[in-house]
């Protein structure tokens, strides 16, 4: 059995391409950024969980009140953030412009 | 990047690993079975061409492909990590300068196709950094993510198979990499005389400074190709390979099969733990994909060589080739998750 020619010539002088899976390349991209995210959603929620036991053993939380069912008010306290938060998120989809742009048709 | 969020990050993407494994695999295994009822796949085309659509097929692949990518680089990868560390990592290892268990050749040239792709996904290879070898060390805890801990037991698994038919007073194991698969031999064989070669001076470096703090007296750890060593004609009773072969090219696999017969004596026998049977075109094309995905091309000539014919070409005789059970309970048959198509192939010098 014959070796490939590059097992002697070395690399291309331009790298290849990363591979692609999906018919659009932008989902191979996009998918990325969301499992890339997802890790450090992970790396985040590993710490705050080891903050918390680090807290509850020096006594400055209770897990247990960590856990409870916020009531009303403190719910009340953030939906300012937790409407900016979603706002942030989803008017992305609705596709509006959000900076003027030259009144002229796509070429 | 601090300790905690890379162990948390490598964690996190070894289970999304093992979802693919045993989620994943089977999902894309049972429509594939779906796809083919009534058909007759004889061939990877074949199955190429019934999963050419199949949405499970693209993620399965964009998974294998870029989990492993994240593993390496990336913002938690093994690469960064233990770049950032180089340092206090390189300063860990005890002087070897004037140990016996370790021969480097600073004059060594590395085999073009060594520098050209950086299997695994290793950006920059096994070989091109000090850390080089912690980073593979570290990597190889996860390449077969069911197995974890059990990693160690293959190793043993294999030792156990390869000494089966006697215990050598000389062996050389080949390719040895950071010293995993030459470990149990030096360890469990002390009457044994153990050489172990490879290309790569910080795999060598981290192996045979795992051997000095184990004060073995039996190994040596030392820098040249598996398939032109300087050792005399007749000098081996046994010599073993592990994962070695799947990365070399073929007409380099049929120098390291001469290689093995010129060293071996008369009625030594060689023993090499690789990927080669391959039971259907199912699994074919699965191991395929996985060459090209995991940036190991020459998985593809290892499975398509006639082993057999090679080995017989050059003298080989009781030729075995058998698939290889890499911890208890596994089905080597029929694996309901997705594993490496582990096999022995072991012949004696005529």
């Amino acid at each position: 059995m014959k070796n490939p020619d590059w097992v002697t010539q070395g690399p291309p002088e331009t790298p290849l391409p990363e591979q692609t899976f999906f018919a659009d390349p932008a989902l191979d991209r996009a998918f990325a950024v969301t499992m890339t995210l997802a890790t450090e959603v992970w790396v985040l929620k590993d710490r705050v969980m080891a903050l918390e036991a680090a807290l509850a053993k020096a006594g400055v939380v209770d897990p247990a009140a960590l856990d409870a069912e916020p009531d009303h008010e403190e719910r009340q306290s953030r939906e300012a953030a937790r409407q900016a938060f979603v706002a942030g998120l989803l008017d992305n989809l609705t596709g509006l412009q959000a900076s003027a742009g030259a009144p002229e048709k796509e070429s | 990047m601090d300790d905690r969020s890379f162990v948390a990050a490598q964690d996190v993407i070894l289970d999304m690993k093992k979802h693919w494994t045993t989620r994943l695999y089977p999902a894309l295994k049972a429509e594939y079975a779906e796809k083919a009822a009534g058909s007759a796949p004889s061939s990877r085309h074949d199955v190429a061409e019934l999963l050419q659509d199949s949405t499970t097929y693209r993620f399965f692949g964009w998974m294998e492909r870029h989990l492993q990518r994240m593993k390496y680089s990336g913002p938690y990868g093994l690469d960064p990590y233990h770049k950032e560390r180089s340092t206090a990592l390189t300063g860990s290892l005890p002087d070897m300068s004037d140990d016996l268990r370790l021969e480097l050749n600073p004059d060594f040239e590395n085999p073009v196709y060594y520098e050209t792709v950086d299997v695994h996904q290793h950006p920059g290879g096994v070989w091109s950094d000090a850390v080089s070898g912690f980073i593979y060390e570290r990597g190889a805890r996860s390449t077969t993510p069911m197995l974890g801990e059990k990693h160690r037991d293959m190793h043993g698994r294999l030792t156990d198979r390869a000494i089966r038919d006697g215990v050598p007073e000389r062996m050389l194991d080949m390719g040895c990499g950071f010293g995993k698969s030459t470990r149990p031999f030096w360890e469990e064989l002390r009457d044994t005389q153990v050489e172990a070669v490879d290309l790569a001076a910080p795999c060598l470096t981290l192996a045979a400074a795992d051997a000095a703090q184990a004060q073995a007296e039996n190994v040596r750890f030392r820098q040249m190709s598996a398939y032109e060593t300087d050792y005399d004609d007749h000098s081996f009773d046994l010599v073993t390979s592990t994962m070695l072969l799947h990365e070399m090219p073929p007409e380099e696999i049929g120098k390291t099969f001469d290689e093995c017969a010129r060293v071996l004596k008369p009625g030594g026998r060689m023993v090499h733990l690789d990927f080669y049977i391959l039971p259907d075109p199912f699994a074919e094309f699965i191991h395929y994909g996985h060459s090209r995905r995991n940036n190991e091309p020459f998985m593809v000539p290892l499975a398509e060589m006639d082993v057999r014919a090679e080995l017989e070409a050059r003298g080989f005789t009781n030729i075995s080739i058998e698939p290889f059970q890499e911890a208890e309970g596994i089905d080597t048959e029929n694996s309901p998750y997705w594993r490496f198509p582990w096999t022995i192939i072991a012949a004696e010098r005529a």
